[in-house]
């Protein structure tokens, strides 16, 4: 589904990422681990098209970034993307901050997509009125809202006690065995388990 | 997009509160400013108007207080065809009692009709009639001094002009002696339908020392006019520029504290121009609100300045509907331009700092 070749980015004269090459298939739950600086998040920044690397080629279901016209649509509509801080907009309702990322998103559509997260109950709740763990699901809703079939997470449980932590990483789990591809980012290797490919980073390589 | 617009607003509101006085403060001055020069420009021209189509005065003088024309002309100028009536004026100014300046009218009596009396009568010799604002400003209320000369009150007008409510009329002649002139202007009043163009050649005809111009041609070429004009809109413009300023550096401060919210929204695929849009309805009503705040309180305020005695009614301020809406288009142009800067510099956030972990 997604395909790096040979890829190398630099910032500025730094060196980031050099020749990197992976593949991953769709459905897969794939981890990238490294150190704070290893270069797992410029990693993640080039393959959901916010970065374009200095040298080397992405593809997309075969398609090579490079030829994508429209980048913003293609974002919108293939990923989804889970911060390590929520990002959710205090002055907007839950259901506005998901109806963010599709407005044309339907209050059942979001409400079924609320359930499934068992927060439900939090439609209109504003974000200052729920818990860190409420708010990172509402994230994970966020990024669920348009069916994307990408979903990168970079540090999704940075901010999240281990219960709530699990929590995540169960509900990203189902959503891959359900055909969604999801790519995380984490520095915690018992939660890297869950995923059935573990890329490590280190000094911009992946070993 | 507008609820969502205003939920950003009300979400900062300590920031909306400093953007909205911001402008406020701008749209104020731009509208008393314009209101109150157009104001005296309108009373002026008015007074002007209020009797003739075409205007007499002293050929090559620039202003009106110091014109002298003979006041012999004006028998002359009846004489001509299509003339329904002339009359003339001498404007001057004088102290009255701790008043500083009052304007001083002296008329031919047949322009006496223009003053509706509330009391007393059309004044003969060494009489004058008052306006009532400047009645109620006077100790003595039955004989007033002008240039070490007393004149008997002998009635009361009222007028819708301010210089004419707070000043003093009387006889021509007694002005002339006063400010030592035969008129200041000759007012022509023409029969319905005539050739103005024909008549002021012929009025020219009668004299080399006169200059005569169609009262509205006047109005629109009298430099006094456009002084007040340029001044105005010179001051406006920097009012404009500092209210611009003002939008520019505090929408900066708000946008900037709001780069998380632009990050995401990049990062979700929202486009550019759509966040810029978006800015630029939180803009748009912050300028409909500023607007609708500034004409309220502009309109107290000229309705304080109108009747503040100090000011013996001759500073009175018009907002016209041409000008509320020039206002108008100008506030929401000040709004939006103010934040198209930093609108743009949301729009580019770098969605990349929040997948770095930045809380940008």
């Amino acid at each position: 589904m997604i395909k790096a070749l040979n890829l190398t980015h630099y910032y500025n004269k730094d060196l980031a990422l050099e020749n990197i090459n992976l593949e991953i298939n769709k459905g897969e739950f794939v981890s990238i681990i490294g150190e704070s600086g290893s270069g797992k998040s410029t990693l993640l920044s080039l393959l959901s098209t916010l970065l374009k690397p200095t040298s080397g080629e992405i593809f997309f279901e075969n398609t090579n970034y490079k030829n994508i016209k429209d980048i913003d649509n293609f974002r919108k509509t293939n990923i989804g993307f889970i911060f390590q801080f929520h990002y959710l907009i205090n002055y907007l309702t839950v259901k506005e901050n998901i109806k963010l990322a599709n407005e044309k998103a339907s209050n059942d559509e979001i409400y079924n997509l609320l359930k499934l997260l068992k927060i439900e109950n939090l439609l209109d709740k504003y974000p200052n009125e729920i818990s860190g763990g409420q708010k990172q699901r509402v994230a994970i809703a966020r990024a669920l809202i348009n069916k994307p079939k990408v979903i990168i997470a970079d540090e999704p449980t940075g901010n999240l006690d281990s219960k709530n932590s699990l929590n995540v990483f169960e509900i990203l789990k189902n959503l891959s065995e359900e055909g969604t591809t999801i790519i995380v980012a984490t520095h915690d290797k018992e939660l890297a388990k869950f995923a059935n490919k573990i890329y490590e980073v280190k000094d911009g390589k992946i070993n | 997009m507008i609820s969502y617009a205003f939920k950003a607003l009300f979400a900062n509101k300590l920031k909306t509160f400093l953007i909205i006085l911001s402008l406020i403060f701008s749209i104020v001055s731009i509208f008393l400013i314009s209101s109150i020069s157009n104001g005296v420009i309108s009373m002026y021209s008015s007074m002007l108007k209020s009797d003739g189509d075409i205007i007499v005065t002293q050929a090559k003088i620039s202003d009106t207080f110091f014109s002298n024309v003979n006041i012999n002309l004006v028998e002359k100028i009846n004489n001509l065809k299509d003339i329904k009536d002339t009359s003339a004026m001498t404007v001057g100014a004088s102290p009255v009692e701790k008043l500083p300046i009052v304007a001083v009218y002296g008329v031919t009596k047949n322009r006496f009709k223009n003053y509706t009396l509330i009391a007393g009568n059309y004044p003969s010799k060494n009489e004058v009639i008052i306006g009532k604002s400047i009645l109620e400003q006077l100790f003595n209320k039955n004989e007033i001094q002008i240039a070490n000369k007393s004149f008997k009150i002998s009635g009361v007008f009222k007028s819708e002009i301010g210089f004419e409510n707070g000043g003093v009329v009387l006889n021509i002649d007694e002005a002339g002696e006063i400010f030592n002139k035969s008129a200041s202007m000759i007012l022509v009043n023409t029969t319905l339908n005539s050739n103005i163009e024909n008549i002021i050649k012929d009025i020219k005809n009668l004299s080399d020392e006169i200059d005569v111009k169609s009262t509205q041609n006047f109005v629109d070429n009298y430099n006094q006019f456009k002084i007040i004009k340029t001044s105005s809109n010179v001051i406006s413009f920097i009012a404009f520029s500092m209210g611009l300023l003002g939008i520019v550096s505090l929408m900066s401060i708000t946008i900037n504290q709001r780069k998380a919210e632009f990050g995401i929204k990049r990062a979700l695929g929202i486009k550019t121009s759509k966040i810029v849009y978006s800015i630029m309805v939180e803009s748009f009503l912050l300028g409909v609100f500023s607007f609708i705040s500034a004409l309220i309180i502009s309109n107290v305020t000229l309705y304080f300045v109108k009747n503040a005695k100090s000011l013996q009614g001759y500073v009175n301020g018009e907002i016209s509907v041409e000008l509320a809406f020039y206002i108008f288009v100008t506030s929401i142009l000040m709004a939006i331009i103010g934040s198209i800067i930093p609108a743009l510099n949301a729009a580019k956030t770098d969605p990349v700092e929040l997948i770095q972990g930045n809380k940008i």
